[in-house]
């Protein structure tokens, strides 16, 4: 009977469930969305307006009360065309992420931008460009979550 | 701040906040921003003056690879030397008096946060604390190592299960008096042994619970510290000390990592008669019969007898060496965080500032805290005035 | 006074796929390099600190009750875990420094490691992003470096081209001098035109201006002054240290201009005494994941002005001939083994600044510069190691 090698890896995958806390300022920001408004937090110290809204100013270190609604329109500062794949990835490449400086925002903005021809991949960087300007594509169905905006597509 | 360059052998707790319950409403972030905020109200210390941050999390229990980036900023880190003490705040207190110790930082916010609202089970996370191979796919987690631990050390010392149960008691009781505690009840050792079995000689009230909490300390030097304080609670004493890693490897009975641990924070705090000298602890009890074999390897009693302490009374909040006035892990347990609220309670104590659960005239205190199967990394550190 | 604190020994293990060892026996490999660099045993050894990237990057919770202890020499001693992200080689290092300045030990051991082969490297460190903001947004690290590069390229008033050439002239640099490091693990020999003609990843980062995923541990032993002269004719004097961090809304901090990469250097210089870095620097060992931020480090660190990163590389500085020869181990781009690399810059800055780098010694090296990175930009940590106290 011939003795079978022993293997030397051992494979396993480990799915772990979790339930994250939004927390206050989380949850208004997200009902903002579902209302189709981006809002942010002054902070009286800096003045910055910081996107999405928060409870506080790293940098002062000191709580936020003031809600502002900013634009749902602004300024590609930059991008990054995704066209591989990962384990966990939340969507199916190609698709672009983009840093959005939102019009009356101080901080940027982490989103998709679409609406783009991806047919040819060298031809990407002439449709999308550093400086672009963009707008929110809101979903037709809002929950109260990011995906709420769809992504933010260019605009004249 | 003062940066003047010079070894501080005093380190000092100059402020405390703390802030427990079952599922706390806020983020991570922003629970680390408020007991970051209130202890730094408190002391009166700004964001500028702050010189480092040594924070506590860890990764699975957030759910965050590189936990510590995400409350980063919310523990006053933006642009400050900011590190992380993975997996026990005890340790972050450790690493905080190293670093104010060395001269190159006056002050030092220390921080545990875990909401284990958020996370898997204790058991699951604990699961893989196994090696892959060996001990994981036996299924040995933290409930079934203290099992063990249990079984052995009531078989080797006859002595009954309701010993466990008695130790559940006390700390649970002691809980309604602590106003940050989260499990807290009257039990009697009737109810604690009629809760369901977890694994035996486990049930469930000798367990303890998956909380949401946040802690956080100001440490400071001997010259930073008259600043904020009068009443400066130094750390005369601190060590820490790992068993090795296979549990057959050890004796968990023993437990010689927090026998050396202990010896060299006595040591260091001139302390030769631990059970007369110390006249509170806070100690990391995450499961009951653990309590009694901290008891033995702190040297609270010799081997074997860690049943009697608790039977006479000794540990009790009128006894000679009270043990967990606040409730201790029995009650309260925000993984991470637990190292640095005992910490924290025991700096109340010393300050007179414990309200309802103030062990009167407390001048020296033992601080304890523990992670791994069946107790695998203890700290000890000794408070004192 | 402070205490001075010296590095005493340090060891490395052949970085690559090391399929053929487990955690435990990789990181053992490295420490006992160490201790014999050092000519010490491991019950000299007064405290251990350990670290790797996240824990769910190889699936074991904790690690340090697991390699980081019997493997690492912990056992019954303390030990604990640092871990931070990409800068964890180095927030490890640093700690094993605190430890001995603290006056608490003399010789303590820090020990940095990983296996990326045996879990998910990119899926591990895309859950940096919290769930309800970021993570659908978080491209891998190549996206994230990606973006950064973008406006990197777009900055200044620099023909792209320029810089883009210039990129690919780190590549060839970094990749051709590991074949002088008999620990590095991607050894290849080629030309610009291999990189400006090799794959897109996520634009404008194409395949060879990326690091690889390597398995590979690494360890350092400090000791205080006193043990130090009495344990090596040549110790490496520890001179500057710093680590910083930027906001956690990563888009919130300016990538290029980094304002916790440029105080990071401007803290250790000041503890090191260095106002002049191209000066008084002998060699630099730069935490190059990517071709681009190589040089964007070149300008956050004071070596040029910014904007101007692309005229180092073209003149000839960094290179090993150069005035301030950068990475001349292979860098990042040859070897990457996360958790360990950062404290690879470290050794790599010990074994140059003692003459012990063999190969790719740089002459007369007696001030070394090592950095480390982490996150989205997030944690930046500088290391000044010299050969006078």
């Amino acid at each position: 009977m011939s003795q079978e090698e022993v293997k030397t890896v051992r494979e396993a995958e480990i799915t772990l469930p979790y339930k994250w806390t939004i927390g206050p300022s989380g949850l208004r920001f997200f009902q903002g969305l579902k209302e189709k408004k981006i809002l942010g937090t002054k902070c009286h110290k800096c003045g910055r307006v910081l996107v999405p809204g928060r409870k506080f100013c790293p940098r002062d270190f000191v709580e936020l009360f003031d809600w502002v609604e900013v634009k749902d329109e602004g300024t590609i500062r930059t991008y990054a065309f995704v066209n591989y794949s990962f384990v966990g990835q939340p969507r199916n490449p190609p698709y672009i992420v983009a840093v959005i400086d939102l019009d009356g925002a101080d901080t940027g903005f982490n989103h998709y931008v679409m609406g783009i021809d991806f047919s040819d991949p060298e031809k990407v960087k002439d449709q999308v460009k550093i400086g672009m300007r963009v707008k929110a594509v809101w979903a037709e169905k809002r929950v109260g979550a990011i995906t709420d905006i769809e992504y933010f597509k260019p605009i004249k | 701040m003062f940066k003047g360059g010079f070894m501080s052998e005093k380190v000092a707790i100059v402020g405390v906040a703390q802030k427990c319950g079952e599922n706390l409403m806020d983020s991570v972030r922003g629970l680390a921003f408020e007991v970051t905020k209130t202890v730094m109200d408190k002391v009166g210390l700004t964001r500028e003056e702050l010189d480092t941050v040594v924070a506590s999390s860890s990764d699975y229990w957030q759910g965050m690879g590189c936990s510590n980036v995400f409350h980063f900023d919310a523990a006053a880190g933006y642009l400050k030397d900011s590190t992380k003490a993975e997996e026990d705040s005890g340790l972050a207190l450790a690493y905080g008096y190293m670093r104010v110790r060395s001269g190159h930082f006056d002050t030092c916010l220390v921080i545990g946060i875990t909401k284990c609202s958020e996370a898997p089970p204790i058991a699951t996370l604990t699961n893989i604390y196994n090696d892959p191979f060996y001990q994981r796919p036996i299924g040995l987690e933290e409930i079934s190592a203290a099992a063990l631990q249990a079984n052995q050390y009531m078989s080797r010392y006859k002595v009954s299960e309701e010993v466990g149960a008695e130790v559940a008691v006390k700390n649970l009781r002691n809980a309604l008096f602590n106003p940050h505690a989260h499990r807290k009840m009257r039990a009697t050792v009737e109810d604690v042994m009629h809760s369901p079995v977890m694994a035996y000689p486990l049930r469930e009230l000798m367990c303890c619970p998956a909380s949401d909490g946040a802690c956080a300390l100001i440490l400071a030097s001997e010259k930073a510290a008259k600043k904020f304080t009068d009443d400066p609670i130094w750390i005369k004493g601190i060590n820490w000390r790992a068993e090795p890693y296979f549990m057959g490897d050890r004796d968990i009975l023993e437990n010689r990592a927090l026998k050396m641990a202990s010896q060299k924070a006595y040591e260091m705090a001139g302390i030769k008669n631990p059970l007369k000298e110390i006249d509170v602890a806070e100690i990391c009890e995450p499961y009951a019969f653990q309590e009694l074999l901290w008891y033995e390897a702190l040297g609270f009693c010799s081997r074997g007898e860690g049943a009697k302490l608790i039977k006479d009374g000794v540990t009790s909040m009128d006894g000679e060496l009270p043990v967990n006035p606040s409730g201790g892990v029995l009650s309260t347990n925000p993984f991470c965080a637990r190292g640095a609220i005992r910490a924290a309670e025991a700096a109340l104590q010393l300050w007179g500032k414990a309200g309802e659960r103030q062990v009167p005239d407390a001048e020296t205190a033992l601080v304890h805290s523990v992670h791994g199967l069946a107790g695998q990394l203890h700290m000890v550190a000794i408070l004192g005035r | 006074m402070v205490r001075k604190v010296a590095v005493v020994g340090v060891g490395q293990t052949v970085h690559g796929k090391r399929r053929e060892v487990s955690f435990p026996e990789l990181v053992h490999e490295a420490v006992k390099r160490a201790l014999d660099d050092a000519n010490l045993t491991i019950e000299e050894i007064e405290a251990v600190v350990s670290g790797s990237m996240p824990a769910p990057m190889e699936g074991v919770n904790a690690p340090h009750l697991y390699w980081g202890d019997d493997a690492a020499g912990a056992v019954l001693k303390p030990n604990m875990r640092v871990a931070t992200c990409g800068t964890t080689g180095m927030s490890v290092a640093q700690s094993g420094y605190y430890h001995v300045a603290s006056g608490m030990f003399d010789v303590v051991l820090a020990v940095g490691a990983e296996k990326q082969y045996e879990g998910e490297a990119q899926g591990t460190m895309n859950t940096v992003g919290d769930a309800h903001f970021s993570r659908p947004f978080v491209p891998g690290a190549p996206g994230v470096f990606a973006q950064q590069s973008n406006e990197y390229l777009h900055r200044y008033d620099v023909p792209e081209e320029k810089i883009r050439l210039a990129a690919a002239e780190v590549s060839v640099r970094n990749h051709l001098d590991a074949f002088d490091n008999p620990y590095a693990h991607i050894k290849i020999k080629i030309k610009v035109d291999d990189v400006l003609n090799s794959r897109i990843i996520c634009y404008p980062i194409r395949l060879l201006d990326v690091c690889p995923q390597s398995d590979g541990a690494c360890a350092i032993i400090y000791a205080s002054e006193e043990r130090a002269r009495k344990i090596t004719d040549t110790p490496a004097w520890v001179k500057g240290v710093a680590y910083c961090g930027n906001e956690y809304w990563s888009s919130d901090n300016d990538s290029v201009e980094n304002p916790g990469t440029i105080e990071v250097a401007r803290r250790a210089y000041k503890m090191a005494g260095i106002t002049n870095p191209l000066k008084q620097l002998d060699v630099a060992e730069v935490y190059n994941p990517f071709t681009f931020q190589e040089m964007m480090h070149y300008e956050c660190f004071g070596f040029c002005k910014p904007g101007e990163a692309y005229k180092l590389v073209e003149e000839g500085i960094v290179s090993r001939s150069g005035e301030l020869p950068c990475d001349p181990s292979g860098g990042v781009l040859s070897t990457n083994p996360i958790g360990a690399t950062a404290m690879v810059r470290v050794v790599e800055a010990a074994l140059q600044v003692t003459g012990k780098a063999g190969a790719h010694q740089i002459p007369d090296a007696e001030t070394a510069f090592s950095n480390g990175l982490g996150g989205a930009n997030h944690l930046i940590s500088v290391m000044i190691l010299s050969r006078t106290p």
